[in-house]
């Protein structure tokens, strides 16, 4: 009998996985198809790079998903990483700050305009479209004044680790930023998972109302929800400059939505209440994968933005037939 | 024979897992009001949605004037004369009485809408029914009472045969149900056939001519209201006999515990002043909108007060947010179950543990396993039916989710329970279960201020009564010098 259930439990268990992480799967059909298509494709280098590329968004999908999780969204996030990069390079190009002070600047930077957000809407109750939209305008207008529009190249070599170094080698180490990345996963799984600060997030998104009525301080959690989104973008942000050695006005340019997206295709929904921040992160990894193959296939950039506004509205589609499913 | 106008034969709707209906022949006779009783999930619901064309049954058939008949979309159930008053009322709240009624069948004069033949119409047709209203004010204006009268309009507009009304005296005010009770005789008495849901004895007494057990399911009898008793029908409907209805707490008041002076709220409570004592039930009675919740959320700190003060053990205390109440031992289980008492997508568990999360918690850390150990308690402690601790709370049963919404209290140990319309919407088994939830909290030394628009549950179960009216507090009553006459006689 004990085996027989144990049997079930596994099957159960298989099922629920697959229905949860149904992005895995669709990882790795493409990415077979397109170690079929590319002899490039499925080399270390190359899986690696997909890796490196993804660091920035996914650190911002963090923040993203834990917003999504209690039903609202974040549209100033990607231009919060472009103000914070500009603001880190500026430091260290043009204000002669020690780089690491000027990493702590570009954090706080971006904790500071989450912060706004978050106490203009959980206080002050305007709409969290109008805010974070505001902000995205203001952010992207305070980068190009600060940059005047033109990249400010060159980051000094005590950092760039952070964003470009191995450990193990230049040929088959493991980048630190993907290592990063990974942690700051960890950790927020664990917040979102295990305590009672996540679980607070999961009771707001499902009803904001009883879980005002079951006394969690909804306006406090969903303020400091958006100052930790923030703070991701900052770290993010950072990142994103060393690795790029610059920081230019594309930088981040469009992650509130390629997050919002990722959120999406992992299978976090955005009703709110349900979902995982780690399949945000498969979300992430997928849309980098498509992209990645697609130039290696040659497919015209520009068709490829069509291609993304497809997969997101396909995305989209998806979420809405499972909601109605339940 | 009986003329019948709707005759359902076997008719079975089988959901993964639930016979929801299982073999349910049932006849309507022409011209009555027939009511459908049964707990919740004995198949009342679905079996109007069968009838309005929502489901389709696996087996069975209907009969509607003599002619089988098969219901495949709202629409068509509609077209062929039957028509569903639900709970929740289904308009377009911007747009006038007069739109909704006429809201997907428009009148038309040549090709352009006939707005003042629509208006004309709506207009009669509301005076028919006994309730003439301004046709032209947007439906957001109404009151709950009105806009079902609307949607009764809208519902006959149709070629109606046969209306259905799901529980309608839910929301409304004793008044305003003897309005409506008025409204469906006019219906009746203009040829139209009824089937009245509710879970209200009295009303089924008052206003029906024949009435249809459902119990698991099954259909159990069909009989003339005339000759069953109240009881025989509870326990039709339970399957078991349900003697006591309201049981009494032995335990004796003791001390005063919370005391309100002169609190007032500009324009909604007007300087009420109470005492509630240990191990007392305080009901507070009134019409809906008189200001009972009002009270309980000035009381908890959710709205704020003006002027006057809240002592708690003889203390001032000033009650700026709910959750300073909540840490002085208040605690609240709303008036709407589905929207502020339960997060329906989260687990019977996460429910049961949102308030006191400490109770299963190292610090910050939530220990799940122990989570699901004090759930598993309450559920097996309150009686849940739920197939586990991990099943989402939108997927009980009404009585069950309160039982739900109650347990996150008793884990949280409030000395203060207030409960605002504890019943409401509940069947007659898990209503007689939570009523003597009531008394086991009062036997524990705690104090209960229950809210409750059904006279009978406030004088059965309270040792005070409180009378608001208005926004005043227009009368107090012992234990046995409360009747339903007497309050509703400080109620106007």
């Amino acid at each position: 009998m004990s085996e027989l259930s144990a049997n079930r439990n596994l099957k159960v268990r298989i099922s629920k996985f697959t229905k949860e992480y149904a992005i895995v799967i669709a990882i790795l059909a493409l990415m077979i198809i397109f170690t079929l298509t590319s002899e490039y494709f499925l080399t270390y280098r190359n899986i690696r790079n997909i890796l490196m590329q993804t660091v920035s968004l996914a650190i911002v999908c963090i923040g993203q998903s834990l917003i999504v999780t209690t039903g609202e969204f974040d549209l100033s996030l990607g231009q919060n990483v472009c103000l914070s990069s500009a603001v880190m390079a500026w430091l260290i190009k043009y204000g002669g700050f020690n780089p690491w002070i000027a990493i702590l600047c570009a954090i706080a930077v971006g904790a500071l305009i989450g912060l706004t957000n978050g106490v203009l809407i959980a206080y002050a109750g305007i709409p969290c479209f109008i805010v974070t939209l505001v902000f995205q305008m203001v952010a992207r207008g305070g980068a190009k004044i600060i940059t005047n529009a033109t990249p400010i190249p060159g980051m000094p070599e005590q950092i760039k680790f952070l964003g470009r170094g191995f450990i193990g080698g230049m040929e088959y180490g493991v980048p630190i930023s993907v290592l990063i990345m990974l942690a700051l996963f960890v950790v927020f799984s664990f917040i979102t998972q295990r305590t009672k600060y996540g679980r607070s997030l999961y009771a707001i998104g499902g009803n904001k109302e009883a879980a005002y009525f079951a006394g969690i301080n909804v306006k406090n959690t969903r303020a400091i929800n958006y100052t930790i989104a923030g703070t991701l973008c900052g770290i993010s942000a950072v990142l994103l400059v060393i690795r790029l050695d610059s920081a230019a006005i594309t930088n981040g340019n469009l992650y509130e939505f390629d997050a919002m997206i990722s959120c999406i295709l992992g299978g976090i929904s955005l009703a709110g209440g349900r979902g995982k921040i780690v399949q945000a992160l498969f979300g992430a990894i997928f849309l980098m994968l498509f992209f990645n193959g697609m130039t290696m296939l040659n497919v015209n950039p520009f068709v490829q933005d069509v291609l993304k506004g497809i997969v997101m509205i396909g995305a989209v589609a998806l979420d809405v037939v499972r909601n109605k499913r339940r | 024979m009986a003329d019948y106008i709707l005759e359902m034969r076997g008719i079975t709707k089988v959901f993964p897992g639930v016979r929801a209906l299982d073999d349910v022949s049932i006849n309507v006779e022409r011209g009555t009001v027939h009511a459908l009783v049964g707990e919740n999930g004995a198949g009342k619901s679905t079996l109007i949605k069968v009838l309005a064309g929502i489901y389709h049954p696996e087996e069975g058939e209907v009969y509607l004037d003599g002619v089988k008949t098969v219901f495949r979309t709202p629409n068509d159930s509609q077209h062929k004369g039957i028509s569903v008053v639900h709970q929740e009322f289904k308009m377009s709240e911007t747009l006038s009485v007069a739109e909704n009624v006429f809201l997907g069948n428009l009148m038309y004069k040549g090709r352009v809408v006939d707005w003042k033949g629509m208006r004309v119409c709506a207009d009669k047709m509301l005076r028919d029914l006994g309730v003439p209203m301004d046709v032209d004010v947007a439906v957001e204006t109404l009151s709950v009472a009105q806009k079902q009268m609307v949607e009764i309009c809208k519902a006959i507009n149709r070629n109606c045969k046969v209306l259905i009304m799901d529980e309608p005296s839910a929301t409304l005010t004793e008044k305003e149900q003897m309005l409506m009770f008025d409204t469906v005789r006019k219906l009746k008495a203009s040829g139209v056939t009824v089937i009245y849901i509710s879970h209200r004895m009295e009303e089924i007494f008052d206003l029906c001519d024949n009435v249809s057990v459902l119990r698991d399911g099954q259909h159990i009898a069909t009989v003339p209201v005339a000759s069953v008793t109240r009881d025989e029908l509870v326990s039709l409907m339970v399957g078991r006999t349900v003697t006591n209805e309201y049981p009494r707490s032995s335990v004796q008041p003791g001390e005063v515990i919370l005391e309100g002076r002169n609190i007032t709220r500009k324009g909604v409570l007007h300087d009420i002043s109470f005492q509630l004592r240990k191990g007392e039930v305080l009901g507070i009675a009134g019409l809906v909108g008189a200001g009972r919740t009002e009270l309980a959320r000035a009381i908890l700190g959710i709205d704020k007060i003006d002027s006057g003060e809240l002592l708690l053990h003889g203390k001032p205390v000033k009650m700026d947010s709910f959750r300073k109440a909540i840490a002085n031992g208040l605690s609240l289980v709303p008036e709407d179950r589905k929207t502020q008492g339960l997060v329906q997508i989260a687990t019977v568990s996460r429910n049961i543990n949102m308030v006191n999360m400490d109770a299963a918690a190292h610090g910050f850390v939530m220990d799940d396993a122990k989570e699901r150990k004090i759930s598993a308690e309450y559920v097996q402690k309150l009686d849940i039916s739920t197939p586990s601790v991990d099943t989402e709370a939108q997927y009980l049963s009404g009585g069950n989710q309160q039982k739900v919404v109650i347990a996150k209290w008793l884990l949280e140990d409030s000395e203060i329970v207030i409960l605002d319309e504890p019943t409401r919407g509940i069947d007659v088994g898990a209503k007689s279960e939570i009523h003597n939830l009531i008394v086991s909290l009062v036997e524990q030394g705690k104090s209960v201020l229950m809210i409750s628009s059904e006279l009978p549950e406030v004088i059965g179960m309270s040792d005070r009564i409180l009378v608001i009216h208005e926004g005043h507090l227009v009368g107090e009553l012992h234990r046995g010098e409360a009747s339903q006459k007497r309050i509703m006689s400080l109620c106007v």
